[in-house]
């Protein structure tokens, strides 16, 4: 009894060690996203009077569209990965087409730095047209999101018993009807949990956007690296961005977080 | 095992031959079109009817702000002229202007260029030569302007740019420390270390540096090298840091990191120093000539330590000058409507109107004007400019000078932290600047 | 060809046109590139063969960014697979605040790198940083971007970002186990060591490989923090790879040594991985 008393707190101790050491940079964020120009010089200060203005600041600084843009090419790039990509992992780890040599150049593929690969993908953009545009930031995104998300469900893929499909072509559903009503809704929560990853990639990227749009058309990392600059300390501003930029990803952690455990679980990440 | 293997090789060498076979159509298209000026005929008065758009690229500091405001102004004279400003951090700048004119289809009309990059840039075909353009704008005084900044602009004789902001180097410091200490500003680089040093007591520090790797710490020694007499090259060019001035300057520049300026600051920049002042924990900083009314602004970042900020010419007398200028690509998309802008708003009145909004100056009659002087920042601090710019150098000359001032940033900021003496941290730099520069 | 096959043929089609798209052709031009005397401001471009990659090898610099990346992803990705096992091993028998609990530990990694990155500028910076002031006034004297420092504070950055992957990875792996074995090793009295040593360690192993895969290919990738805190300093010492060839390749113009940079880079982490994870690998195709 004792012992698993102690245990108990220990347990707790070190969850709490966890949250604390994640929620205490956040929480000087949100401090400082609250303090004046002035008071942000002295870091520590906790009295002071708060003020709206960083907020209001960050919400004039074209943050939201930049949000917006980061949403729709996280979604589109998600999309595309899921459309093309879910049938090729279900290929691949049941029929093994394109065998371990395609597994390992999807793996490959994250290798290279983006530095290299930035300019043909602005040569892309002009043979697409889709230059000065966030459409261009798409096939860059791909480029690594694809690969994760294949390499993420093709596990999944693995982990269902081939039995229950061949069960459902003795019941008379064709080869595509079979993978689309018994294989896909039992690898769903799995495909939940790529797309999480995948768009969270996305959404986390800042090189390309560097690289590949105007400013006019930047997405969010971007946006909030802006702030840091030559003008003068926009600390204030900058911390609102920072929050306005996680807080929606953080609300979706909150609801999707079960799923996410779900879909990972289950047999999902193996080899 | 062994099928894995010679599959694996067999198939990356496959995606290897269809690779290469696609590179060859991708870069058939290399052959860059050096430079195809559009501009013909009248390339200097732009007709007032004229239409179009001029997408620029700028930073995002505060002559931006001012610049437009300026745009409805503008507007009145080239009612059809739209001006679209994408202003960014410095950091990204370079990155997207290169991207721009590596393009089919610029991004950008017409570019902020900053003095580091007009060789490079020039060489390369990027930029427009403004000459014709010039000569052919009546009341167009471009002898008018500073002439350092007219260097900057000039590559081999060709003038590719039309300054619009100057960003010298100078000592920022609290006057009333200063006073309360008993000390005047120090007049020599010795005098400057013992200055400083001296306010560097009960937690406060006398200075606050900017030794970061590359840019910044090479931005803020070379004042430390001109105060010590010495200079980046020689009369002839070359190199010239390996000398007895160069080792004074950095181990007085050590000397002051280590004892009066702000503990664990070997990461420091602009901000950070900045902040540091503001604070009112360090009493003085080396700093762009802009940092002044951003120290001085009331309700700014210094709280009640407004207003008594002010600014000199870097100790020594000589300042590092670095500049802003406005370029023509090569491949803009409409280069006539893009110097309508810049003519405009380099015109004399104009830039008067510019400096009194708390614009950067960089003509000479601009601050030979009653208006200006009264009505701006106010003419203690425009004459701290003028003098600054009268004696200045850049921290770097002629090509590949972005590469250089990384190379010998980064050397000096291994002496700094201790990494590398500072005898061979100065012959080293003096060997990148001979490698990636020429002799 | 059977059917099965050629049903497999055409489900992965669509996959194998898109990388191509989006991966053959970025890569086959700058493995073009990388045979060329290519700059982003040269007019004329040849062809020189592999005296890029001759140049490399003797391109101390380069090797030293390397280095750092090596020490940096090792070091970083062992620290979170430790914190990330014991953490989920805590998760796992926690019965009351499940959700809050679990959304707040791996929220960080849905932040941007560039955030994170700058958030620790200010919060280590050596005068005004909150956390270096919490620690001066408690007698600490410590700076985070100093020479001997900096690699390590940027590791912790990483783990604090990204220890939350592992967590959530772990948890996903402990709670899709069977509990029997674990049950019958207690039953048996075996000590704590002796079940997570024998039991629950070899039973997460799958897990385990493909979030250190994962994981480590990622942190090899390291670009952000560098670029919001250091720039590579002091002197040299937090110049990654990444860095190194976004310096070489873009600021200094020279995109086809770059790209020769980037495919030795490449080639050398292939053979690790072909070497040490060959069965994930194989266990993926």
């Amino acid at each position: 009894m004792v012992e698993q008393r102690f245990s108990r707190i220990l347990r707790s101790t070190w969850i709490a060690a966890g949250i604390l050491t994640i929620v205490l940079p956040m929480m000087w964020i949100v401090i400082a996203s609250l303090k004046s120009p002035a008071d942000l010089t002295d870091a520590t200060k906790i009295a002071f009077t708060p003020t709206g203005e960083n907020w209001a600041n960050a919400l004039a600084s074209g943050l939201p569209a930049a949000l917006l843009r980061s949403l729709i090419v996280g979604v589109v790039v998600v999309a595309v990965s899921l459309v093309v990509g879910v049938p090729g992992a279900y290929a691949l780890a049941r029929y093994g087409v394109g065998g371990t040599p395609l597994g390992f150049v999807l793996l490959m593929a994250q290798v290279l730095p983006p530095a290299v690969l930035v300019f043909p993908f602005l040569r892309l953009s002009h043979l697409l047209k889709t230059n000065g545009t966030i459409a261009a930031l798409i096939p860059a995104h791909i480029s690594f999101v694809l690969p994760v998300v294949v390499w993420l469900l093709i596990g999944f893929f693995a982990s269902v018993p081939v039995s229950i499909e061949e069960q459902a072509r003795i019941d008379g559903k064709s080869r595509l009807g079979a993978f689309w009503s018994v294989v896909i809704p039992h690898v769903r929560p799995g495909i939940g949990a790529a797309c999480v990853f995948g768009f969270s990639l996305s959404w986390n990227d800042m090189f390309y956007s560097l690289i590949l749009v105007p400013g006019s058309a930047q997405t969010l990392p971007l946006t909030i690296a802006g702030f840091n600059t030559f003008r003068g300390i926009e600390l204030g501003t900058m911390s609102a961005a920072i929050l306005l930029a996680s807080i929606p990803m953080l609300i979706a952690t909150f609801f999707i977080q079960k799923h996410l455990v779900q879909g990972l679980g289950g047999n999902g990440v193996k080899y | 095992m062994a099928t894995t293997a010679s599959r694996t090789i067999a198939a990356l060498a496959a995606v290897g031959a269809l690779t290469l076979s696609l590179a060859g159509c991708v870069t058939g298209s290399q052959d860059r079109s050096s430079s195809t000026p559009t501009a013909g005929g009248s390339t200097g008065e732009i007709a007032k009817d004229h239409s179009g758009t001029v997408r620029i690229i700028m930073e995002s500091v505060n002559d931006t702000d001012v610049i437009e405001s300026l745009i409805p102004e503008f507007n009145k004279e080239y009612p059809n002229i739209s001006i679209d400003i994408d202003s960014m951090v410095y950091d990204q700048m370079r990155d997207k202007i290169v991207a721009s004119v590596q393009s089919p289809e610029p991004a950008y009309d017409l570019f902020a260029t900053d003095n580091p990059w007009f060789t490079d840039f020039s060489q390369a075909g990027f930029l427009q030569p403004l000459d014709e353009r010039i000569a052919a704008t009546p009341d167009f005084d471009n002898a008018d302007y500073f002439q350092p900044l007219l260097d900057i602009t000039t590559v081999d004789g060709v003038q590719y740019g039309v300054p619009y902001m100057n960003y010298a180097v100078g000592y920022v410091y609290r006057k009333d420390v200063f006073a309360d200490a008993g000390l005047e500003v120090p007049g020599t680089l010795d005098e400057l270390v013992t200055t400083v040093k001296s306010l560097t007591k009960d937690g406060k520090y006398g200075i606050a540096l900017q030794p970061q790797r590359g840019y910044k710490i090479m931005e803020e020694w070379v004042g430390w090298l001109f105060a010590a007499g010495g200079s980046v090259y020689d009369a002839e060019g070359n190199a010239s840091l390996d000398t007895p001035e160069a080792h004074k300057a950095l181990e007085a520049y050590i000397d002051v990191f280590n004892n009066a300026a702000p503990k664990n600051s070997l990461n420091w920049m602009f901000d950070d120093a900045q902040r540091s002042v503001a604070s009112g924990d360090s009493a003085s900083l080396i700093s762009y000539n802009f940092a002044l009314p951003l120290l001085n602004e009331e309700g700014g970042i210094s709280g009640d330590r407004a207003g008594e900020f002010t600014l000199v010419p870097m100790i020594g007398g000589k300042s590092v000058l670095g500049s802003w200028s406005w370029s023509i690509p090569t491949n803009s998309g409409d280069p006539d409507a893009a110097w309508a802008f810049v003519s405009w708003l380099g015109s004399k009145d104009v830039d008067a109107q510019r400096v009194i909004a708390g614009g950067s100056p960089v003509r000479e009659s601009t601050l030979e004007r009653e208006d200006v002087l009264t009505e701006g920042y106010g003419a203690d601090y425009l004459n701290a400019i003028k003098a600054m710019l009268a004696n200045s150098d850049q921290i770097s000359h002629g090509a590949n000078s972005e590469e250089m001032i990384q190379a010998v940033g980064t050397e000096l900021n291994e002496a700094v932290a201790g990494t590398k003496s500072v005898d061979q941290a100065l012959k080293d730099a003096n060997a990148a600047i001979i490698r990636i520069q020429g002799e | 060809m059977t059917s099965d096959k050629k049903f497999g043929v055409l489900m992965i089609t669509p996959l194998v046109v898109v990388l191509i798209a989006a991966v053959g052709y970025p890569v086959a031009t700058s493995l073009n590139l990388s045979v060329t005397d290519f700059t982003l401001t040269s007019k004329n471009v040849q062809n020189i063969g592999m005296e890029n990659y001759a140049a490399a090898f003797s391109d101390t610099p380069f090797w030293e960014a390397l280095w750092t990346t090596t020490a940096y992803t090792v070091l970083a990705v062992s620290i979170e697979l430790i914190l990330g096992i014991a953490i989920a091993a805590a998760l796992v028998k926690q019965k009351r605040w499940v959700n809050i609990t679990r959304s707040v530990l791996i929220s960080p990694m849905f932040i941007a790198p560039i955030a994170v990155g700058l958030m620790f500028r200010f919060l280590l910076n050596g005068q005004s940083g909150a956390i270096s002031k919490t620690l001066a006034a408690l007698g600490i004297d410590h700076d985070f971007f100093g020479s001997g420092n900096v690699l390590y504070t940027l590791v912790g950055m990483d783990v604090w970002q990204w220890t939350p992957f592992m967590v959530l990875l772990m948890l996903a792996g402990m709670l899709s186990m069977p509990t029997a074995p674990l049950e019958a090793a207690r039953v048996d009295g075996a000590g704590a060591l002796y079940r997570l040593r024998r039991v629950l360690l070899p039973m997460l192993r799958p897990t385990i490989t493909v979030a250190l895969v994962l994981r480590a290919l990622d942190a090899m990738r390291v670009f952000e923090y560098v670029f919001a805190t250091t720039k590579g300093g002091p002197g040299t010492e937090s110049v990654t790879v990444q860095y190194f060839i976004y310096q070489r390749g873009i600021q200094f113009f020279d995109l086809g040594y770059a790209s020769a940079l980037a495919f030795i880079v490449l080639a050398i982490v292939a053979v690790i991985v072909l070497v040490f994870a060959r069965r994930v690998v194989r266990q993926h195709g």
